[in-house]
């Protein structure tokens, strides 16, 4: 038979412990049945103590903002067979005829195209927000590129340090009008010239930076026309001040 | 193939998944870290971590666990990237203020700032056990001690906790 000792003991660590053996003390004991109320007020306070309130700010970012997934176009049916091997290899031939014409014509264009691909990691990242970036989190992406941003850049949603071609590179948000811009500070890749970009919906500019390597801005949607995006680059390119 | 529809729908329903245990995770994270700027930062940090890899994921009822162990680690993480000084708690607690604080209620305000003082090694099973919802065998899963090991830990919680805020401890059992 369990002691008030081992009951006290067994209670005080699980309160909502209903084993038999210390139901069957607490029916014999009136000092433990007291102390078991005592405990189990406390216990409601404790949990009321633990569920402080949560920035209702923080609740606001919206985790995530799905991309449009590529459609995929299958076959049709009633292709015959040679027809789709014709049209497959067609499309391969076309495919690198583009990508080859697309390359000589401007070598910025596959940086675009890293720099899209990235935005598929990191979809949450699109939210529409009044909400600004804990500072302290954007402090510390900033400063791990050795980089500060002035408030002139507008609202900044989200920051994370990103992993990209090898380097860590800052991911920014800026909040404008016309929705969520995105920015990466690409200190380790030169562009010789501003370099537009319109692909998988993603519409954007990468713009050399002179000594920091560049600046790549872009958008998703029809919201903003690439003017716009080439304003808030130059917004932020001019609040940036690299420190190093 | 991909399926573009559900693949669509997998990611809404993670988001809910995400939105539904975040003010949890906020305390939780706040509670471990007793600060709420660097809760803040790991709870984000563990969302990113967790879309990386909902994949991993294959049963949404064990998301609470899979969340918390995810902020676990990355709470770990910020101490690797930042040396911390010695903690005066006094300057958390008047940090945390506004967070302590409760309406109406000083006995809370009062609970908070003592939870504040008890040691990470007792607070953190603490937490679990109250603000989670874990089991004994949970929290010594998560923490990776033994059930008794657990048990000591949560009954010293209680009993400094219970000291710390004047409550009648005449009847508290000795070890």
């Amino acid at each position: 038979m369990m002691d008030c000792g081992q009951y006290r003991l067994a209670i005080l660590a699980e309160p909502s412990n209903d084993d038999a053996e210390l139901r069957l003390h607490l029916a014999t004991c009136h000092e433990c049945t007291r102390y078991t109320e005592q405990l189990r007020r406390f216990e409601g306070r404790l949990d009321r103590a633990l569920r402080v309130e949560v920035n209702p700010r923080m609740m606001e970012h919206r985790v995530v903002t799905p991309l449009r997934a590529p459609r995929s176009r299958g076959a049709r049916p009633w292709d015959p067979p040679h027809r789709r091997w014709l049209a497959a290899a067609a499309s391969v031939l076309l495919g690198t005829a583009v990508a080859v014409s697309l390359w000589l014509a401007a070598p910025g264009r596959s940086l675009a195209a890293d720099v899209v691909g990235h935005m598929a990691e990191e979809p949450y990242a699109w939210a529409r927000t009044e909400v600004p970036v804990p500072e302290a989190r954007l402090d510390k992406v900033l400063t791990e590129s050795r980089l500060r941003l002035k408030a002139s850049a507008g609202l900044v949603s989200y920051a994370n340090s990103c992993s990209f071609r090898g380097h860590l590179v800052p991911h920014l948000v800026v909040q404008t009008d016309a929705g969520p811009v995105t920015v990466m500070v690409l200190t380790h890749e030169t562009v010789r010239s501003a370099v537009r970009f319109n692909e998988h919906g993603y519409r954007g500019v990468i713009v050399p930076v002179h000594g920091h390597g560049s600046l790549a801005v872009l958008e998703q949607g029809p919201n903003m026309d690439i003017k716009a995006v080439e304003g808030v680059a130059a917004r932020v390119q001019g609040a940036l001040d690299w420190t190093a | 193939m991909t399926d573009p529809v559900g693949a669509n729908k997998s990611r809404a329903r993670f988001q809910a998944l995400c939105q539904s245990l975040r003010p949890d995770l906020l305390r939780f994270a706040f509670w471990l870290a007793r600060d709420r700027a660097l809760a803040e930062d790991v709870v984000q940090e563990t969302m990113i971590r967790a879309w990386k890899a909902q994949d991993s994921l294959l049963d949404e009822g064990a998301a609470k666990p899979w969340f918390l162990t995810i902020i676990r680690r990355e709470y770990a993480r910020s101490f690797e990237r930042k040396r911390f000084v010695t903690v005066d708690v006094e300057e958390l607690i008047a940090k945390e203020e506004p967070m302590l604080a409760a309406a109406d209620e000083q006995e809370l305000m009062e609970l908070r700032s003592a939870m504040f003082k008890l040691p990470d090694e007792y607070r953190e099973p603490l937490v679990m056990q109250v603000l989670m919802g874990y089991s004994t065998a949970e929290i010594a899963a998560e923490l990776e001690l033994s059930n008794a090991a657990v048990l000591t830990r949560l009954f010293r919680a209680r009993k400094r906790l219970r000291a710390m805020c004047g409550e009648d401890t005449s009847l508290d059992p000795e070890e």
